[in-house]
This record gives C-alpha cells, structure tokens and sequence, in this order.
C-alpha cells in the first residue's frame, strides 16, 4: 500500500487538475453560448443566400459546369473542419473519420483542404496531401476566413482541379451532439446532394400556393449565378465553420465536465485509501503501545 | 401605395441582420442604375453595388447605410438586400475608413507582378474592392452620418 504521504500528494495533484478542468468548462461554455448566439444570427443569411440560389437557378436556362457539373468526375476536392485545438473529445476524430471514409469512396488522390491544426496534423501524420491549410481561425471564425477557404474551393473548380467539391463538417445539434456531415458544395443542382433536392421539391410545392409573379431580372439570371455561386460557397463553408465553433466549444464543455467528474471521483477514492491507511497506522501504533505496556506489566 | 400595404425592409450580412423594419421606400443602387422601391413594387432580383442604400421611413425620416456588393431581391412587399458589410452612416469611423483607404493603396503600389501572376492579380483585386468599399464608407459617413 502506498504511504500516506505519497497519497496526500497524489490527493493535491488530482484536486488541481479538477480545478483546472473545472475552470476550462466554464471558459468553454461562455464561449458555446457566444458560438451559438452567433450562429443563429447568422442564419438569416445563410437561408436567404441558399432560397435566392433555388430561385435564380430556376430561372436560368444555362447549363454551366458550376450549375449542372462536368459529366466526368475525374477528381474531387473534400474540405475537413476541425478544431486548432484538442482537449474536446471526440469531435475531430469523427469529422477526420468521415473525411477518411469519403476519400476511400471518391478515390485516394481526392484534393484535400484543411481548416484547423487539428485535420492539418492528421493529414501529415497519415501521408494525405494536403492542397491549402487554413489555421488559427476556428475558435472565433470570421466571415473573412470562410470567403479565402470559399474562395479557394471555387477556385479548384474553376480552374478544372476538382470537379466535384465536398465540405466535412460538425453539424451542430446540441451542446452534447455534433453530427459530422458531408455537403456537396459544387456542382450544385446535382442527385448527389440530396438535401438541395429536397428543398427544391418542398419549394416547388410551395410556388403553387403562391402568386406567380415572375421575377423580373435586371441584370441576366446568368450574371446574377455568376456572382451568387462563389456567394453561395462561402456562406456555406461560413456556416460550417460557425457551427464546428459551436460544437468545438460544446463538445470541450462536455469533455471537461466529464474530466471534472472523474477527478473529483479518484480524488475521492484516494482520499479513502488515505483515510484507511491513517487508520490502519493508529491502529497499528495503538497495539504497540498496548503489546509495549502488556509486556511490562508482565514482567 | 393604392393597396395601402406596408412595405418591409431587410439588410442582412453574413453576421447578423442590421436592418429589419418597415419603410415607405428603399433606395439602392442595382446594377443599371439607382432604383426607389415602394410599397406593391413587382418582383426583381438584381445585384447591388457598393454604395449606400436609403431606406426612407414614415415622415421622410430616413436612415442610411454604406452597404458592400451584394444582392437584392423585392418579392411580397419585402425587400431583401444581402450584403457582406452593412454600416449605419451614424456608425462609421470616417478617418478609419480613410485609413482603410490609404492602406488599400498603399498595399497596391507595393504589389509586384512577379513571380505569380495570377495570384497577384487575384490580391488586386481583392485590395481594391477593400479600397472601394473604404472609400464609399468614408463618403457615406461624412454626407450622411451624424
């Protein structure tokens, strides 16, 4: 058994790590609830980028590569978000599980961008090429990073590098739940993407009920999706990237509860052991003294 | 206005809404020119400008906003205008703005075409789009703000 003194130190080192856990989960989930705030702020944008995007293209005629696609995917390009930093629990090993799992299906040469050190550390380590890297910006992205990562995303397609782009991503459910996602940023109107799809048919729907006023264009449909499809990108890439703050900072919240929780559940448990061992000295000098004072008296 | 119905208006950037509230009428600059919306306007989709956009409330008040290029939409008396950046006039740092300027230009007459030529032609671009919005922001401000 160990000494009590080995244990009383054991004691103070398990303490103050729970203290310092139990300070990173309060750091964290101020942070979640500025994320989240942010987030919801943010998607009126998002929704209203995404609703022109289905009206506009509905009324082009054009069938450009942005639009409809190249027909041949030679190569695709995936976008992994993940955290700078760890300590967060599983919440950028899933992300990278699922970017793993989406290069084996659309072929290994798969262009890969990384967004947080956490994804760029990984690739290195597993050999992948990493086309661009982008770091530094996950705890608090600004729009500004998501237009470079966006803007680098419809670059390769545009210089025919990618001919399919896909974004990996936390989706954020719940402080407790992040569900990593895969979107297909580019083409767009496309069966792979099944979410547009949907959305589409439910508007279809909806322009029934409605009064079919058509929309009149006042510069061509065609020069509005020219500006709007690397918009869109961006917003998109925007919205993930606020999301996968959300869910960094919840997922740490969670994971440093936890931490604080077992912490504080070992320190208790020592602090038992202590305890019996203090006892079991007592005890142990108490029949020396008594086997001591027997042992005179017999004499 | 021969319905009598109100006309809503919305500036909306990536970070959050700056304007949402009713309004006689919108003006903003779209893409062939300067356009005044108001109430029962039919339905348009255009991109917008770098420039400012008016929305003219209930007794000729009206409040501005210097608003980078983006898109515009007016359907069912909403007028939506999607933007990157949205300033109230009131809210600008003119000398900021001039600073951003400055910088802008000074960052471009230190660009070299050198080695990338597409990349630099690529940050050209991107620094006078910063210079454009600079400079309509500090033009706002002082015509405009407070």
């Amino acid at each position: 058994m160990a000494s009590i003194r080995d244990l009383k130190r054991q004691i103070t080192s398990v303490r103050n790590q729970s203290r310092v856990f139990s300070a990173l989960q309060t750091v964290s989930a101020v942070k979640f609830r500025k994320a989240e705030a942010r987030v919801k702020k943010a998607r009126p944008y998002a929704d209203n980028v995404e609703e022109m995007m289905r009206e506009v293209a509905a009324k082009s005629t054009s069938k450009t590569a942005m639009m409809v696609g190249r027909g041949e995917v030679r190569r695709v390009a995936i976008a992994s978000l993940t955290s700078d930093r760890g300590l967060c629990g599983g919440f950028n090993s899933q992300v990278l599980r699922r970017t793993m799992r989406l290069r084996e299906e659309k072929g290994r040469d798969a262009l890969q961008v990384a967004s947080g050190r956490k994804s760029v550390s990984f690739f290195r380590f597993r050999g992948v090429e990493i086309a661009d890297e982008f770091t530094g910006h996950t705890d608090t992205p600004s729009y500004e990073d998501a237009r470079e990562i966006g803007r680098k995303l419809t670059q390769l397609f545009e210089d025919e590098e990618a001919d399919e782009v896909y974004l990996v991503f936390n989706r954020f459910e719940s402080a407790l739940t992040q569900r990593p996602v895969v979107k297909k940023l580019l083409p767009i109107a496309d069966e792979g993407s099944d979410d547009w799809e949907d959305e589409n048919n439910d508007r279809d729907r909806d322009d029934e009920n409605r009064s079919d006023v058509p929309f009149e264009f006042v510069n061509s449909a065609e020069e509005i999706l020219g500006k709007l499809v690397p918009r869109y990108v961006e917003t998109m890439v925007w919205q993930a990237l606020l999301e996968g703050s959300t869910g960094e900072h919840g997922a740490r919240m969670a994971a440093m509860q936890s931490a604080t929780d077992n912490a504080n559940e070992i320190a208790d448990t020592l602090t038992l052991q202590m305890n019996k061992a203090r006892q079991a000295q007592i005890t142990q000098e108490l029949l020396e003294i008594v086997g001591g004072a027997e042992a005179l008296a017999s004499n | 206005m021969a319905s009598g119905r109100q006309l809503f208006c919305r500036i909306i950037t990536p970070e959050r809404m700056v304007y949402d509230g009713e309004a006689e009428m919108v003006k903003v600059r779209i893409a062939d020119g300067d356009i005044g919306v108001m109430a029962d306007h039919q339905p348009i989709v255009s991109t917008v400008g770098i420039r400012d956009v008016q929305v003219v409330k209930e007794g000729d008040e009206r409040e501005v906003f210097a608003v980078s290029d983006g898109f515009f939409k007016v359907s069912e008396n909403l007028v939506q205008i999607l933007v990157e950046e949205a300033t109230s006039a009131n809210d600008i740092d003119a000398d900021a703005a001039e600073n951003d300027v400055e910088e802008a230009d000074r960052e471009l007459s230190e660009l070299s075409g050198g080695d990338d030529e597409e990349e630099a032609g690529r940050r050209r671009e991107e620094l006078q789009r910063r210079r454009s919005i600079g400079e309509n922001m500090a033009r706002v401000a002082r015509r405009y703000g407070e």
